[in-house]
Protein backbone atom coordinates (compact mmCIF):
# COMPACT_ATOMS: atom_id res chain seq x y z
CA UNK A 1 0.00 0.00 0.00
CA UNK A 2 1.37 3.38 -0.99
CA UNK A 3 1.28 6.01 1.71
CA UNK A 4 1.13 9.78 1.96
CA UNK A 5 0.26 11.70 -1.19
CA UNK A 6 1.07 8.59 -3.24
CA UNK A 7 -1.89 6.74 -1.72
CA UNK A 8 -4.47 5.80 -4.30
CA UNK A 9 -7.68 3.84 -4.17
CA UNK A 10 -8.73 0.78 -6.14
CA UNK A 11 -12.20 -0.16 -7.24
CA UNK A 12 -13.95 -3.50 -7.18
CA UNK A 13 -15.74 -4.79 -10.25
CA UNK A 14 -19.13 -3.06 -10.33
CA UNK A 15 -21.07 -6.28 -9.77
CA UNK A 16 -19.16 -6.99 -6.57
CA UNK A 17 -19.39 -3.41 -5.35
CA UNK A 18 -23.14 -3.50 -5.82
CA UNK A 19 -23.41 -6.81 -3.97
CA UNK A 20 -22.39 -5.08 -0.73
CA UNK A 21 -25.43 -4.40 1.44
CA UNK A 22 -25.92 -1.12 3.30
CA UNK A 23 -25.34 -1.68 7.00
CA UNK A 24 -26.03 0.78 9.77
CA UNK A 25 -23.03 0.21 12.01
CA UNK A 26 -24.81 1.43 15.15
CA UNK A 27 -27.04 -1.65 14.91
CA UNK A 28 -23.88 -3.69 15.51
CA UNK A 29 -22.34 -1.42 18.14
CA UNK A 30 -25.28 -1.91 20.50
CA UNK A 31 -24.02 -5.46 20.98
CA UNK A 32 -20.75 -4.16 22.46
CA UNK A 33 -19.99 -3.29 26.03
CA UNK A 34 -17.80 -0.26 26.74
CA UNK A 35 -16.42 1.54 29.77
CA UNK A 36 -16.27 5.01 28.27
CA UNK A 37 -13.63 7.47 29.42
CA UNK A 38 -15.68 10.67 29.48
CA UNK A 39 -12.63 12.81 30.19
CA UNK A 40 -10.18 12.04 27.44
CA UNK A 41 -9.93 10.46 24.01
CA UNK A 42 -7.21 7.91 23.35
CA UNK A 43 -7.38 8.75 19.62
CA UNK A 44 -6.28 12.09 18.25
CA UNK A 45 -5.85 13.50 14.78
CA UNK A 46 -2.26 14.72 14.74
CA UNK A 47 -2.84 17.46 12.18
CA UNK A 48 -6.24 18.31 10.69
CA UNK A 49 -4.53 20.02 7.76
CA UNK A 50 -3.21 16.60 6.71
CA UNK A 51 -6.75 15.15 6.74
CA UNK A 52 -7.91 18.11 4.68
CA UNK A 53 -5.25 17.27 2.12
CA UNK A 54 -6.10 13.55 2.18
CA UNK A 55 -8.16 13.06 -0.95
CA UNK A 56 -9.77 9.70 -0.20
CA UNK A 57 -10.17 9.69 3.60
CA UNK A 58 -10.28 5.87 3.73
CA UNK A 59 -10.56 5.84 7.55
CA UNK A 60 -14.22 6.77 7.18
CA UNK A 61 -14.77 3.40 5.52
CA UNK A 62 -12.18 0.94 6.80
CA UNK A 63 -12.63 1.50 10.53
CA UNK A 64 -14.65 -1.59 11.50
CA UNK A 65 -16.77 0.36 13.97
CA UNK A 66 -17.12 3.65 12.10
CA UNK A 67 -15.15 5.82 14.53
CA UNK A 68 -14.24 8.34 11.81
CA UNK A 69 -16.74 10.53 9.99
CA UNK A 70 -16.83 13.83 8.19
CA UNK A 71 -18.26 16.70 10.24
CA UNK A 72 -20.29 19.54 8.74
CA UNK A 73 -17.22 21.76 8.77
CA UNK A 74 -15.37 19.22 6.62
CA UNK A 75 -13.12 18.06 9.46
CA UNK A 76 -12.70 14.43 10.41
CA UNK A 77 -14.44 13.79 13.70
CA UNK A 78 -13.42 10.97 15.99
CA UNK A 79 -16.06 9.02 17.92
CA UNK A 80 -13.45 7.37 20.13
CA UNK A 81 -16.20 6.02 22.38
CA UNK A 82 -17.00 3.35 19.75
CA UNK A 83 -13.39 2.26 19.30
CA UNK A 84 -12.62 -1.45 19.76
CA UNK A 85 -8.87 -0.74 19.88
CA UNK A 86 -8.07 -2.95 16.90
CA UNK A 87 -5.33 -0.62 15.64
CA UNK A 88 -6.43 -0.57 11.97
CA UNK A 89 -6.32 3.24 11.86
CA UNK A 90 -2.95 3.30 13.62
CA UNK A 91 -1.30 1.43 10.76
CA UNK A 92 -3.88 1.97 7.99
CA UNK A 93 -4.06 5.78 7.86
CA UNK A 94 -2.09 6.55 4.68
CA UNK A 95 -0.55 9.60 6.37
CA UNK A 96 0.00 7.98 9.79
CA UNK A 97 -1.92 10.98 11.05
CA UNK A 98 -3.61 9.31 14.01
CA UNK A 99 -2.06 9.42 17.43
CA UNK A 100 -3.16 6.06 18.79
CA UNK A 101 -2.69 5.34 22.46
CA UNK A 102 -4.22 2.81 24.81
CA UNK A 103 -7.33 3.94 26.66
CA UNK A 104 -6.60 4.54 30.32
CA UNK A 105 -6.61 1.33 32.33
CA UNK A 106 -10.08 -0.19 32.63
CA UNK A 107 -11.63 2.01 29.93
CA UNK A 108 -12.58 1.19 26.38
CA UNK A 109 -14.16 -1.89 24.90
CA UNK A 110 -14.91 -4.81 27.22
CA UNK A 111 -15.64 -7.87 25.13
CA UNK A 112 -18.15 -10.28 26.68
CA UNK A 113 -17.34 -13.13 24.30
CA UNK A 114 -14.33 -12.19 22.20
CA UNK B 1 18.20 8.87 43.73
CA UNK B 2 14.95 7.50 45.01
CA UNK B 3 14.97 5.59 48.20
CA UNK B 4 14.89 2.00 46.94
CA UNK B 5 12.47 0.93 49.63
CA UNK B 6 9.74 3.23 48.30
CA UNK B 7 9.64 1.53 44.92
CA UNK B 8 7.07 -1.11 44.10
CA UNK B 9 9.17 -4.16 43.33
CA UNK B 10 8.48 -7.58 41.95
CA UNK B 11 10.72 -10.39 40.73
CA UNK B 12 9.06 -10.20 37.33
CA UNK B 13 6.46 -8.14 35.48
CA UNK B 14 4.23 -9.46 32.73
CA UNK B 15 2.42 -6.93 30.53
CA UNK B 16 -0.89 -8.33 29.30
CA UNK B 17 -2.95 -11.16 30.80
CA UNK B 18 -3.68 -12.92 27.53
CA UNK B 19 -2.63 -16.41 26.53
CA UNK B 20 1.11 -15.68 26.46
CA UNK B 21 1.14 -13.42 29.52
CA UNK B 22 -0.74 -15.68 31.91
CA UNK B 23 1.33 -18.68 30.76
CA UNK B 24 4.53 -16.77 31.55
CA UNK B 25 3.14 -15.62 34.91
CA UNK B 26 2.06 -19.18 35.79
CA UNK B 27 5.49 -20.67 35.11
CA UNK B 28 7.33 -17.96 37.07
CA UNK B 29 4.95 -17.93 40.04
CA UNK B 30 5.18 -21.71 40.32
CA UNK B 31 8.96 -21.38 40.54
CA UNK B 32 8.47 -19.08 43.51
CA UNK B 33 8.92 -15.71 41.83
CA UNK B 34 6.88 -12.72 42.95
CA UNK B 35 5.03 -11.85 39.72
CA UNK B 36 2.93 -8.82 38.72
CA UNK B 37 0.56 -9.62 35.84
CA UNK B 38 -0.64 -6.26 34.54
CA UNK B 39 -3.80 -6.11 32.41
CA UNK B 40 -5.33 -2.98 30.89
CA UNK B 41 -8.84 -4.41 30.58
CA UNK B 42 -11.44 -4.67 33.32
CA UNK B 43 -10.70 -8.39 33.24
CA UNK B 44 -8.20 -10.65 31.53
CA UNK B 45 -9.25 -11.24 27.93
CA UNK B 46 -11.55 -8.23 27.81
CA UNK B 47 -9.62 -6.79 24.88
CA UNK B 48 -9.10 -10.08 23.11
CA UNK B 49 -10.89 -11.38 20.11
CA UNK B 50 -10.35 -14.39 17.90
CA UNK B 51 -12.18 -16.93 15.71
CA UNK B 52 -11.81 -19.34 17.29
CA UNK B 53 -10.39 -22.44 18.78
CA UNK B 54 -7.71 -23.15 21.37
CA UNK B 55 -5.25 -26.03 21.06
CA UNK B 56 -4.96 -28.25 24.09
CA UNK B 57 -1.40 -29.40 23.38
CA UNK B 58 -0.25 -25.93 24.43
CA UNK B 59 -2.59 -25.65 27.42
CA UNK B 60 -1.54 -29.11 28.62
CA UNK B 61 2.13 -28.28 28.31
CA UNK B 62 1.80 -25.39 30.77
CA UNK B 63 -0.95 -26.94 32.89
CA UNK B 64 -0.96 -30.75 32.69
CA UNK B 65 -4.08 -31.13 34.87
CA UNK B 66 -6.05 -28.51 32.92
CA UNK B 67 -9.12 -30.70 32.42
CA UNK B 68 -9.56 -31.15 36.18
CA UNK B 69 -9.50 -27.37 36.54
CA UNK B 70 -12.62 -27.13 34.39
CA UNK B 71 -11.63 -24.81 31.57
CA UNK B 72 -14.62 -22.88 30.19
CA UNK B 73 -14.39 -24.45 26.75
CA UNK B 74 -17.23 -24.39 24.29
CA UNK B 75 -17.61 -27.40 21.99
CA UNK B 76 -14.63 -29.58 21.07
CA UNK B 77 -13.55 -29.38 17.43
CA UNK B 78 -14.77 -32.76 16.14
CA UNK B 79 -15.14 -31.68 12.53
CA UNK B 80 -12.73 -29.35 10.78
CA UNK B 81 -11.83 -28.34 7.28
CA UNK B 82 -12.75 -26.02 4.45
CA UNK B 83 -15.95 -24.79 2.92
CA UNK B 84 -15.94 -23.28 -0.53
CA UNK B 85 -18.71 -20.82 -1.37
CA UNK B 86 -19.51 -20.24 -5.01
CA UNK B 87 -20.89 -17.07 -6.52
CA UNK B 88 -24.10 -18.81 -7.56
CA UNK B 89 -24.87 -19.80 -3.97
CA UNK B 90 -23.22 -23.22 -3.95
CA UNK B 91 -21.31 -24.80 -1.12
CA UNK B 92 -18.59 -27.44 -1.33
CA UNK B 93 -17.56 -28.96 1.99
CA UNK B 94 -14.20 -30.56 2.54
CA UNK B 95 -14.08 -31.52 6.18
CA UNK B 96 -12.68 -34.31 8.28
CA UNK B 97 -14.26 -35.91 11.33
CA UNK B 98 -13.50 -38.93 13.48
CA UNK B 99 -9.94 -40.24 13.67
CA UNK B 100 -7.76 -37.85 15.63
CA UNK B 101 -10.67 -35.46 15.91
CA UNK B 102 -12.48 -37.96 18.15
CA UNK B 103 -9.72 -37.77 20.78
CA UNK B 104 -10.69 -36.94 24.36
CA UNK B 105 -9.83 -34.42 25.52
CA UNK B 106 -9.97 -32.96 22.03
CA UNK B 107 -6.97 -31.46 20.26
CA UNK B 108 -8.82 -28.16 20.09
CA UNK B 109 -11.88 -26.54 21.63
CA UNK B 110 -13.97 -23.59 20.59
CA UNK B 111 -13.74 -20.82 23.17
CA UNK B 112 -14.62 -17.22 23.92
CA UNK B 113 -11.48 -15.30 24.77
CA UNK B 114 -13.26 -12.95 27.16
CA UNK B 115 -14.28 -16.03 29.16
CA UNK B 116 -11.35 -18.36 28.60
CA UNK B 117 -8.65 -15.78 29.38
CA UNK B 118 -10.25 -15.03 32.76
CA UNK B 119 -9.89 -18.71 33.69
CA UNK B 120 -6.36 -18.84 32.26
CA UNK B 121 -5.31 -15.81 34.34
CA UNK B 122 -6.93 -17.43 37.41
CA UNK B 123 -4.55 -20.35 37.00
CA UNK B 124 -1.66 -17.88 37.15
CA UNK B 125 -3.22 -16.29 40.24
CA UNK B 126 -3.62 -19.71 41.88
CA UNK B 127 0.08 -20.28 41.27
CA UNK B 128 0.73 -17.06 43.17
CA UNK B 129 0.91 -14.29 40.54
CA UNK B 130 -0.70 -10.96 41.37
CA UNK B 131 -3.16 -9.89 38.67
CA UNK B 132 -3.36 -6.10 38.42
CA UNK B 133 -6.29 -5.25 36.11
CA UNK B 134 -7.51 -1.87 34.79
CA UNK B 135 -3.92 -0.71 34.41
CA UNK B 136 -2.33 0.36 31.14
CA UNK B 137 1.44 0.14 30.78
CA UNK B 138 2.57 3.24 28.91
CA UNK B 139 6.34 2.87 28.86
CA UNK B 140 9.32 0.91 30.09
CA UNK B 141 11.87 2.13 32.63
CA UNK B 142 15.51 1.88 31.65
CA UNK B 143 18.70 1.85 33.65
CA UNK B 144 21.32 2.22 30.95
CA UNK B 145 20.99 -0.74 28.59
CA UNK B 146 18.78 -2.61 30.98
CA UNK B 147 15.00 -2.58 31.39
CA UNK B 148 14.22 -2.37 35.10
CA UNK B 149 10.46 -1.82 35.19
CA UNK B 150 7.38 -0.28 33.59
CA UNK B 151 5.43 2.96 33.84
CA UNK B 152 1.69 2.50 34.23
CA UNK B 153 -1.08 5.07 33.98
CA UNK B 154 -1.83 4.82 37.70
CA UNK B 155 -0.76 7.50 40.15
CA UNK B 156 2.71 6.57 41.46
CA UNK B 157 2.38 3.82 38.91
CA UNK B 158 6.02 2.87 38.30
CA UNK B 159 6.59 -0.81 38.95
CA UNK B 160 10.07 -2.32 39.09
CA UNK B 161 11.40 -5.81 38.35
CA UNK B 162 14.65 -7.12 36.91
CA UNK B 163 12.75 -8.83 34.09
CA UNK B 164 9.71 -7.71 32.09
CA UNK B 165 7.84 -10.01 29.70
CA UNK B 166 5.85 -8.01 27.15
CA UNK B 167 2.73 -9.78 25.88
CA UNK B 168 0.92 -6.67 24.75
CA UNK B 169 -0.74 -8.07 21.65
CA UNK B 170 -0.74 -6.98 18.04
CA UNK B 171 -0.47 -3.24 18.73
CA UNK B 172 3.19 -3.46 19.62
CA UNK B 173 3.75 -0.03 21.17
CA UNK B 174 6.01 -1.25 24.00
CA UNK B 175 7.90 -3.61 21.72
CA UNK B 176 8.76 -0.55 19.64
CA UNK B 177 9.71 1.42 22.75
CA UNK B 178 12.01 -1.45 23.71
CA UNK B 179 13.77 -0.94 20.37
CA UNK B 180 13.05 -4.55 19.38
CA UNK B 181 11.41 -3.42 16.14
CA UNK B 182 11.77 0.01 14.59
CA UNK B 183 8.55 0.31 12.61
CA UNK B 184 4.82 -0.36 12.63
CA UNK B 185 3.81 -3.50 10.78
CA UNK B 186 2.69 -2.93 7.18
CA UNK B 187 -1.06 -3.04 6.46
CA UNK B 188 -0.21 -5.60 3.77
CA UNK B 189 1.07 -7.91 6.52
CA UNK B 190 -1.95 -7.69 8.78
CA UNK B 191 -5.39 -9.21 8.47
CA UNK B 192 -8.32 -7.23 9.76
CA UNK B 193 -10.60 -9.87 11.23
CA UNK B 194 -14.18 -9.21 12.23
CA UNK B 195 -17.05 -11.43 13.21
CA UNK B 196 -20.45 -11.73 14.76
CA UNK B 197 -21.29 -14.03 17.62
CA UNK B 198 -24.84 -15.13 16.92
CA UNK B 199 -26.94 -16.87 19.56
CA UNK B 200 -29.00 -19.90 18.56
CA UNK B 201 -30.56 -22.69 20.62
CA UNK B 202 -28.29 -25.69 21.11
CA UNK B 203 -30.65 -28.06 19.29
CA UNK B 204 -30.87 -25.69 16.34
CA UNK B 205 -27.08 -25.59 16.06
CA UNK B 206 -26.90 -29.37 16.29
CA UNK B 207 -29.52 -29.80 13.57
CA UNK B 208 -28.19 -27.15 11.20
CA UNK B 209 -24.57 -28.26 11.40
CA UNK B 210 -25.24 -32.00 11.60
CA UNK B 211 -23.82 -32.37 15.09
CA UNK B 212 -25.22 -35.10 17.38
CA UNK B 213 -24.93 -33.03 20.57
CA UNK B 214 -23.03 -30.17 22.21
CA UNK B 215 -19.99 -32.38 22.67
CA UNK B 216 -19.46 -32.17 18.92
CA UNK B 217 -18.43 -29.02 17.12
CA UNK B 218 -17.46 -27.76 13.70
CA UNK B 219 -14.63 -25.37 12.85
CA UNK B 220 -14.14 -24.44 9.22
CA UNK B 221 -12.22 -21.97 7.12
CA UNK B 222 -14.45 -20.60 4.39
CA UNK B 223 -13.02 -19.75 0.98
CA UNK B 224 -14.43 -18.53 -2.28
CA UNK B 225 -17.23 -15.95 -2.47
CA UNK B 226 -16.38 -14.52 0.93
CA UNK B 227 -13.83 -11.73 0.69
CA UNK B 228 -14.78 -10.07 -2.62
CA UNK B 229 -11.89 -11.70 -4.42
CA UNK B 230 -9.45 -9.96 -2.09
CA UNK B 231 -6.86 -11.86 -0.04
CA UNK B 232 -8.87 -13.12 2.88
CA UNK B 233 -10.71 -16.04 4.38
CA UNK B 234 -13.90 -16.62 6.30
CA UNK B 235 -14.58 -18.87 9.24
CA UNK B 236 -17.43 -20.56 11.07
CA UNK B 237 -17.07 -21.89 14.60
CA UNK B 238 -19.85 -23.56 16.55
CA UNK B 239 -20.08 -22.78 20.24
CA UNK B 240 -22.60 -24.45 22.56
CA UNK B 241 -25.39 -21.93 22.09
CA UNK B 242 -23.91 -19.55 19.55
CA UNK B 243 -21.96 -19.55 16.33
CA UNK B 244 -19.03 -17.29 15.46
CA UNK B 245 -19.10 -16.25 11.82
CA UNK B 246 -16.59 -13.83 10.44
CA UNK B 247 -13.70 -13.26 8.14
CA UNK B 248 -10.27 -11.77 7.86
CA UNK B 249 -9.18 -9.60 4.94
CA UNK B 250 -5.72 -8.15 4.49
CA UNK B 251 -5.84 -4.62 5.89
CA UNK B 252 -4.20 -2.94 2.88
CA UNK B 253 -7.01 -4.25 0.67
CA UNK B 254 -9.72 -3.00 3.06
CA UNK B 255 -8.05 0.43 3.08
CA UNK B 256 -7.30 0.70 -0.63
CA UNK B 257 -10.74 -0.45 -1.74
CA UNK B 258 -12.38 1.79 0.87
CA UNK B 259 -14.45 -1.10 2.16
CA UNK B 260 -16.63 -1.13 5.23
CA UNK B 261 -15.81 -4.36 7.10
CA UNK B 262 -19.33 -4.72 8.46
CA UNK B 263 -20.73 -4.63 4.92
CA UNK B 264 -18.37 -7.40 3.79
CA UNK B 265 -19.48 -9.41 6.81
CA UNK B 266 -23.17 -8.80 6.15
CA UNK B 267 -22.73 -9.87 2.54
CA UNK B 268 -21.08 -13.09 3.73
CA UNK B 269 -23.86 -13.72 6.24
CA UNK B 270 -26.40 -13.37 3.43
CA UNK B 271 -24.72 -15.93 1.18
CA UNK B 272 -27.31 -18.64 0.38
CA UNK B 273 -25.11 -21.27 2.01
CA UNK B 274 -24.56 -19.27 5.22
CA UNK B 275 -27.87 -17.44 5.74
CA UNK B 276 -29.91 -20.57 6.66
CA UNK B 277 -27.30 -21.48 9.26
CA UNK B 278 -27.68 -18.23 11.20
CA UNK B 279 -31.35 -17.54 10.43
CA UNK B 280 -33.33 -16.32 13.42
CA UNK B 281 -30.19 -15.96 15.51
CA UNK B 282 -29.62 -13.00 17.78
CA UNK B 283 -26.51 -10.86 17.51
CA UNK B 284 -24.62 -11.21 20.78
CA UNK B 285 -21.45 -9.39 19.86
CA UNK B 286 -19.74 -7.80 16.91
CA UNK B 287 -16.07 -6.92 17.05
CA UNK B 288 -12.80 -6.63 15.20
CA UNK B 289 -9.12 -7.33 15.74
CA UNK B 290 -5.90 -7.27 13.77
CA UNK B 291 -3.85 -10.40 13.15
CA UNK B 292 -0.13 -10.00 12.47
CA UNK B 293 0.35 -12.28 9.48
CA UNK B 294 3.71 -11.05 8.25
CA UNK B 295 5.43 -14.12 9.64
CA UNK B 296 9.09 -14.63 10.42
CA UNK B 297 10.27 -11.55 8.55
CA UNK B 298 8.06 -9.32 10.69
CA UNK B 299 9.19 -10.77 13.99
CA UNK B 300 10.95 -8.30 16.27
CA UNK B 301 14.15 -9.08 18.09
CA UNK B 302 12.78 -11.20 20.92
CA UNK B 303 14.77 -9.93 23.90
CA UNK B 304 16.91 -7.17 25.23
CA UNK B 305 18.51 -6.55 28.61
CA UNK B 306 15.75 -7.21 31.17
CA UNK B 307 12.92 -7.79 28.70
CA UNK B 308 11.40 -10.39 26.38
CA UNK B 309 8.41 -10.31 24.03
CA UNK B 310 5.91 -13.10 23.24
CA UNK B 311 2.67 -13.75 21.34
CA UNK B 312 1.05 -11.43 18.79
CA UNK B 313 3.42 -8.63 19.82
CA UNK B 314 6.16 -10.81 18.34
CA UNK B 315 4.09 -11.77 15.24
CA UNK B 316 3.94 -15.38 16.39
CA UNK B 317 1.19 -16.37 13.99
CA UNK B 318 1.16 -19.05 11.32
CA UNK B 319 -1.43 -17.59 8.98
CA UNK B 320 -1.76 -20.62 6.73
CA UNK B 321 -2.65 -22.95 9.62
CA UNK B 322 -4.54 -20.40 11.69
CA UNK B 323 -2.14 -20.99 14.55
CA UNK B 324 -1.28 -18.29 17.01
CA UNK B 325 -2.90 -19.09 20.33
CA UNK B 326 -0.75 -22.18 20.75
CA UNK B 327 2.42 -20.31 19.86
CA UNK B 328 1.54 -17.55 22.31
CA UNK B 329 1.04 -20.02 25.15
CA UNK B 330 4.26 -21.94 24.52
CA UNK B 331 6.28 -18.76 23.92
CA UNK B 332 4.94 -17.33 27.19
CA UNK B 333 5.98 -20.53 28.93
CA UNK B 334 9.48 -20.41 27.44
CA UNK B 335 9.91 -16.73 28.33
CA UNK B 336 8.80 -17.56 31.88
CA UNK B 337 11.30 -20.41 32.10
CA UNK B 338 14.03 -18.13 30.80
CA UNK B 339 13.20 -15.55 33.49
CA UNK B 340 13.33 -18.24 36.18
CA UNK B 341 16.75 -19.37 34.95
CA UNK B 342 17.92 -15.74 34.85
CA UNK B 343 16.89 -15.35 38.48
CA UNK B 344 18.87 -18.47 39.39
CA UNK B 345 21.91 -17.00 37.69
CA UNK B 346 21.20 -13.49 38.96
CA UNK B 347 21.89 -12.31 35.41
CA UNK B 348 19.23 -10.43 33.43
CA UNK B 349 21.48 -9.15 30.66
CA UNK B 350 20.55 -9.53 27.01
CA UNK B 351 23.15 -12.28 26.85
CA UNK B 352 21.40 -14.18 29.64
CA UNK B 353 17.91 -13.71 28.15
CA UNK B 354 19.10 -14.83 24.71
CA UNK B 355 18.29 -18.28 26.09
CA UNK B 356 14.65 -17.44 25.27
CA UNK B 357 15.39 -17.38 21.57
CA UNK B 358 17.39 -20.59 21.84
CA UNK B 359 14.41 -22.26 23.53
CA UNK B 360 12.05 -21.02 20.79
CA UNK B 361 14.41 -22.41 18.15
CA UNK B 362 14.24 -25.82 19.78
CA UNK B 363 10.49 -25.86 19.41
CA UNK B 364 7.90 -25.67 16.65
CA UNK B 365 7.55 -21.93 17.11
CA UNK B 366 10.70 -20.57 15.50
CA UNK B 367 11.06 -23.68 13.34
CA UNK B 368 7.60 -23.19 11.80
CA UNK B 369 7.94 -19.43 11.60
CA UNK B 370 11.16 -19.87 9.69
CA UNK B 371 9.80 -22.64 7.49
CA UNK B 372 6.88 -20.44 6.44
CA UNK B 373 8.93 -17.26 6.20
CA UNK B 374 8.05 -16.71 2.53
CA UNK B 375 4.35 -17.45 2.80
CA UNK B 376 3.23 -13.92 3.65
CA UNK B 377 5.18 -12.67 0.67
CA UNK B 378 3.63 -15.38 -1.49
CA UNK B 379 0.11 -14.20 -0.66
CA UNK B 380 1.13 -10.61 -1.23
CA UNK B 381 2.44 -11.41 -4.69
CA UNK B 382 -0.40 -13.82 -5.56
CA UNK B 383 -3.45 -11.78 -4.56
CA UNK B 384 -5.86 -13.91 -6.62
CA UNK B 385 -4.75 -17.14 -5.01
CA UNK B 386 -7.53 -17.16 -2.43
CA UNK B 387 -10.15 -16.43 -5.06
CA UNK B 388 -9.34 -18.35 -8.22
CA UNK B 389 -8.82 -21.84 -6.79
CA UNK B 390 -11.80 -22.01 -4.42
CA UNK B 391 -13.96 -20.89 -7.33
CA UNK B 392 -12.46 -23.66 -9.43
CA UNK B 393 -13.10 -26.33 -6.79
CA UNK B 394 -16.78 -25.42 -6.71
CA UNK B 395 -17.10 -25.40 -10.47
CA UNK B 396 -15.17 -28.61 -10.92
CA UNK B 397 -17.13 -30.60 -8.37
CA UNK B 398 -20.40 -29.04 -9.47
CA UNK B 399 -19.78 -30.14 -13.04
CA UNK B 400 -18.35 -33.53 -12.11
CA UNK B 401 -21.53 -34.56 -10.33
CA UNK B 402 -24.01 -33.13 -12.79
CA UNK B 403 -25.39 -35.06 -15.73
CA UNK B 404 -25.42 -32.59 -18.56
CA UNK B 405 -26.08 -35.15 -21.26
CA UNK B 406 -22.66 -34.43 -22.68
CA UNK B 407 -19.76 -36.76 -23.38
CA UNK B 408 -17.40 -37.01 -20.42
CA UNK B 409 -14.54 -35.87 -22.62
CA UNK B 410 -16.37 -32.56 -23.02
CA UNK B 411 -17.05 -32.46 -19.27
CA UNK B 412 -13.37 -32.72 -18.40
CA UNK B 413 -12.55 -30.17 -21.05
CA UNK B 414 -15.05 -27.84 -19.40
CA UNK B 415 -13.57 -28.44 -15.98
CA UNK B 416 -10.12 -27.67 -17.29
CA UNK B 417 -11.60 -24.61 -18.97
CA UNK B 418 -13.02 -23.53 -15.66
CA UNK B 419 -9.52 -23.53 -14.22
CA UNK B 420 -7.82 -21.87 -17.16
CA UNK B 421 -10.44 -19.14 -17.37
CA UNK B 422 -9.38 -18.21 -13.85
CA UNK B 423 -5.71 -18.74 -14.15
CA UNK B 424 -3.55 -19.72 -17.08
CA UNK B 425 -2.48 -23.31 -16.68
CA UNK B 426 1.20 -22.46 -16.62
CA UNK B 427 0.55 -19.83 -13.98
CA UNK B 428 -1.42 -22.35 -11.96
CA UNK B 429 1.57 -24.68 -12.04
CA UNK B 430 3.74 -21.70 -11.10
CA UNK B 431 1.43 -20.92 -8.15
CA UNK B 432 1.79 -24.44 -6.86
CA UNK B 433 5.55 -24.28 -7.16
CA UNK B 434 5.87 -20.93 -5.43
CA UNK B 435 3.42 -22.02 -2.74
CA UNK B 436 5.62 -25.08 -2.27
CA UNK B 437 8.69 -22.89 -2.08
CA UNK B 438 7.01 -20.61 0.42
CA UNK B 439 5.73 -23.37 2.68
CA UNK B 440 7.95 -26.37 2.17
CA UNK B 441 11.12 -24.51 1.27
CA UNK B 442 11.39 -26.26 -2.17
Amino acid sequence: MKTGDAFSVKTLPQELQESLPDVYVDDLLVSLKYFIDEEQSHLKIKDHAVCARCEHKPCIDFCPVGVYSLAHDGKIQVAYQACVECGSCRVGCPYKNIEWTLPRGGFGVAYKFG
Amino acid sequence: MNNNDEKIRFDAIVVGAGLAGSAAAMVMARAGLNVALIERGQKAGGKNYFGGAIYTHAIGEVLPDYMERKPPFERPVTEAGFWFLSKDGGLTRMTVQGGKLANEPADAYMASRAVFDVWWAEQAQKAGALLIPKTSVVDVIWDGEQVVGVKTDRAQGDVYAPVVIVCEGVNNLLTQKLGLIDHDLEPAHMALAFKQVIALPMDTINARFGLPDDQHGLAVSVLGDVSLGLPGMGFVYTNKTSVSVGLGVMLDAVVEYKLKPYEILQRYLRHPAIAPLVKGGQLMEYGAHLIPEGGYRDMPKLYTGGAMVAGDAASMVNALHWEGTNMAIVAGELAGETAVAAHQRGDFSAQSLSQYEARLKDRFILQDMKQYRNFAHFLETHPTFMDAYPGFVNDALGQFFSAYGMPKKTLFKNILGSLTSRRQLMKAVGDILSMGRAVMGW
